[in-house]
């Protein structure tokens, strides 16, 4: 008996900053895969710990993210659950590159550009499945190597 | 899609997806698939959204304190070491609440999954749960691992890059809703709270330790983060400026 796959189909458009010190190069996202249309449940975000056993069906419906594109580039990732398990992460749209830009200066003095190829995993909190099939994680996650 | 010799699997598990990169050849999926049995016997034993869990049974009253396990006795004397270290900051018993002591758990329970893929032979790999890290030997000949710093505005942003061979990193922030780290001397959420806060130190239990408390503590975490032994800590404050130790391997 195979249960209800819900999939996850989020999007990321890079927030406008309020602050804008210089115009920045356009930058291009790579469409790796199209997105197939999906079941998405409603993943509703739990702190940390456990998912409660044997959740209950997630309602399903049918959508696409619509993916945006930004002068940052977008993300676009396909998380596929079964019950707990991850058992697909595809890139539908990954940055090609990911160029820092903070809203202050400050920030901005740290910031870098790379491709996100270069990168082999990334730190920050990503603790809940919205918050990770957002994340530059799931993308390199899914381009695999 | 993984090259050949190499295993890559994602997994939710411990409320946390789970991702192992090992790069080892001849070190199969047998290893990947232990590292999951362990992280889904941590969830059982110390998740506090079990009813039966060790560690609910110990919240209620259930057990005694003599009666617990030798692993859940070390994860509360963490707690109890850090909430000492941060004068209450840090706090796994709340006031009217059961205990959690989540936060050390994460950290010990995939420094420990990183010993079992030791133990297996593997010397090439990396663990990320829920953005928490751990690295191992080098991610290919002669290079080391770059671990990517989110930027704490952009989800699919980097706000930095460390380079490292054998390592732990961590990171706290409060960019994810219903990551709720409070202030323990208050039980509110700290007053001067950071964006994000990052901790590069040798084991996981310590990195991740470290970044809830400084977390916890707000802009004092800072000073106090980077003057634990072996914790290196980069921060950006509310005002977007940033703190980093010297020394830190920012590429």
């Amino acid at each position: 008996m195979r249960r209800v796959i819900p999939v996850l189909l989020l999007t990321v458009a890079g927030l406008i900053p309020l602050w804008r010190f210089e115009a920045t190069p356009h930058e291009s996202t790579a469409v790796l895969a199209d997105p197939a249309p999906a079941e998405t449940g409603s993943a509703a975000p739990s702190t940390s710990g456990a998912p409660p056993a044997g959740g209950g069906q997630p309602a399903s419906t049918s959508t696409t993210g619509s993916s945006e594109s930004t002068n940052y580039g977008s993300v676009q990732v396909q998380v596929t659950f079964t019950g707990d398990r991850i058992t697909e992460v595809r890139a539908l749209r990954a940055p090609t590159s990911t160029r820092t830009q903070g809203a202050l200066p400050q920030l901005r003095q740290s910031a870098l550009s790379a491709q996100s190829a270069d990168i082999d995993t990334v730190s920050g909190a990503t603790q809940t499945s919205q918050a990770y099939a957002k994340s530059l994680q799931a993308a390199i996650d899914a381009k695999g190597r | 899609m993984s090259a050949v010799g190499t295993v890559r699997r994602v997994e939710q598990v411990m409320g946390l997806p789970v991702s192992v990169d090992l790069r080892d050849e001849l070190i199969g999926e047998q290893a990947v698939q232990r590292v999951f049995d362990w992280l889904h016997e941590v969830d059982a034993r110390f998740s506090p959204f079990r009813l039966d869990s060790e560690v609910s049974l110990f919240s209620r009253g259930e057990l005694a304190e003599s009666e617990l396990s030798t692993d859940l006795r070390y994860v509360l004397q963490v707690c109890v070491d850090y909430q000492q270290r941060t004068g209450g900051a840090f706090r796994a018993w709340l006031p009217g609440r059961a205990l959690d002591p989540c936060a050390v758990v994460k950290g010990w329970a995939v420094q420990r999954a990183a010993g079992l893929l030791r133990r297996a032979g593997a010397r090439n790999f990396c663990l990320n749960a829920g953005g928490d890290v751990v690295t191992h030997g080098e991610p290919g000949p002669g290079r080391r691992w770059r671990v990517g710093i989110r930027h704490p505005d952009e989800a699919d942003q980097l706000c930095g890059v460390l380079e490292v061979g054998s390592a732990a990193v961590a990171t706290s922030a409060a960019y994810e809703r219903g990551a709720h780290i409070v202030d323990g001397r208050t039980g509110l959420p700290p007053r001067h709270a950071l964006l994000s806060v990052t901790v590069l130190a040798a084991d996981l239990t310590i990195a991740d330790t470290t970044a809830t408390a400084a977390f916890a503590l707000g802009e004092d975490g800072i000073a106090w983060a980077a003057a634990e032994p072996g914790c290196s800590v980069f921060a950006v404050r509310a005002d977007r400026s940033v703190f980093s130790s010297p020394g830190l391997p920012l590429v």
